[in-house]
């Protein structure tokens, strides 16, 4: 199964970057968006370390958005959904396929988030660094889960964008709090004793909705219109 | 007289009774008059988080059984869900406003009720939505389950991000009179059986509707 699923998350990272856009379109709109949240830094002022955070975790989520959107995009053209179906790789090996491709993207997009984070919002990693690294996995992973579940929903459908973004934002919020708490811990470097309560927080989010995922994603994935 | 007749009959009666007990029954709060909105409020949030459980549940039941009388049930419940969470979420506020000065204030117990508003309306978004046949029902299904597990996590998150509800003073504090409790299990019962007409009548609609969009299918071909 896990072999099928890297044949499907390398099928899709080639078509996604081959296409001559990668995630070109959701970097540049999380770009904006940091830098649009910078305007609200007063000229000399500082931002704090949470509403930094607050606005690398908003960029990353409209960012999951567009990833997974293009991702079940590529299959809608020709019925080549309905040929994955037919072949013998199971839906499960779809599903972790879909989010494997989905967390490389994204983390390739908070590759330029953070610079952007750092010279727009002015933040460094004044906290220690494992926690900055264990939140931003935790989220990724908590993120791509519920991305590669849901991004089916929108599947051929007219603004998919718009609605998947107001399915999924608020199921999000649990990872985002922590996301934000956990990244204000990592660049002040003020309250860290408290972020192993975040920590388990983001991972009970990833381990339930990575069952619920294995369980559902057949049902959304396989129905027929 | 048939059963929805009966449930809106045994409503009417037990509101009506409801609201006799919150204006001559149940002892004022200190906080004077404006403290019997929380007769309403609590009923509301209540049958809110129940109807959402339905909308699961019945998900499951159509994911398991492919029946669409399943997806009725939790397209109903979802749509009385989100009218009841409204009716929370707004009489919560005044309350707020009056009683701390605030429209809102970051509570556990608010921010859940206002993302499970967010979810459910996405949901009821997604169900108004143009998409064909079995699908529609599956992903709904889906989503309903994925919603109502999502809720513990985002109560514990927002606690865990800090809560301003005075709750917890108040049964510090002593808590409610005898009295305020026997008004509010009245206003429970009360808002169960509304609860259950609303539901009753609205999966009825649904079902004729379909038959109806069943026979104009039929005519057409």
């Amino acid at each position: 199964m896990l072999k099928r699923a890297a044949l499907i998350a390398a099928k899709d990272l080639r078509l996604a970057v081959g296409g001559g856009q990668g995630p070109v379109q959701a970097v540049l709109l999380g770009l904006i968006l940091i830098f649009l949240f910078s305007l609200s830094k007063p000229l000399g002022g500082t931002i704090s370390a949470q509403a930094a955070g607050a606005i690398f975790w908003l960029a990353s989520a409209f960012c999951l958005v567009l990833v997974f959107n293009d991702l079940f995009s590529i299959e809608e053209a020709e019925g080549a959904r309905f040929g994955i179906l037919s072949s013998p790789a199971q839906t499960h090996s779809v599903w972790i396929g879909k989010g494997a491709a989905g967390f490389c993207l994204l983390v390739v997009s908070q590759l330029v988030f953070f610079p952007a984070v750092v010279a727009f919002l002015g933040q460094s990693v004044n906290g220690p660094s494992w926690l900055f690294f264990v939140s931003l996995f935790g989220g990724d992973i908590g993120l791509c889960v519920l991305g590669a579940l849901l991004g089916a929903l929108s599947q051929g459908q007219t603004a998919r964008e718009s609605l998947l973004s107001v399915i999924v934002f608020p199921l999000l919020l649990p990872v985002l709090l922590a996301g934000i708490t956990l990244f204000a811990a990592a660049f002040s470097g003020e309250g860290v004793d408290a972020a192993m309560d975040w920590v388990g927080l983001i991972f009970a989010f990833d381990a339930l909705f990575a069952g619920a995922g294995l369980f559902l994603f057949p049902f959304v994935y396989g129905a027929e219109d | 007289m048939n059963r929805t007749a009966l449930f809106a009959l045994a409503a009417g009666i037990l509101l009506l009774a409801h609201q006799v007990m919150i204006w001559f029954y149940a002892p004022y709060a200190q906080s004077g008059p404006v403290q019997k909105i929380f007769y309403m409020h609590l009923p509301c949030s209540w049958w809110a988080l129940v109807s959402f459980l339905t909308v699961a549940l019945a998900g499951l039941g159509y994911l398991i059984t492919r029946k669409d009388s399943f997806d009725r049930v939790a397209g109903a419940a979802a749509e009385i869900g989100v009218l009841f969470c409204t009716l929370s979420l707004a009489t919560g506020s005044v309350w707020a406003r009056a009683e701390w000065g605030h429209w809102w204030v970051w509570d556990p117990k608010l921010t859940t009720a206002l993302i499970m508003w967010y979810v459910y309306a996405g949901y009821l978004v997604l169900r108004a939505s143009p998409v064909g046949g079995e699908r529609k029902a599956l992903i709904c299904a889906v989503l309903g389950i994925v919603a109502f597990l999502d809720v513990p996590l985002v109560f514990f998150a927002a606690k865990l991000w800090g809560s301003a509800h005075p709750d917890g003073l108040a049964r510090q504090g002593g808590g409610m009179a005898p009295k305020m409790w026997h008004t509010v299990f009245a206003g429970l019962a009360a808002f169960g059986f509304l609860w259950l007409s609303m539901m009753s009548v609205r999966i009825r609609q649904l079902a004729l509707r379909a038959r109806l969009d069943a026979l104009l299918v039929w005519d057409d071909e």
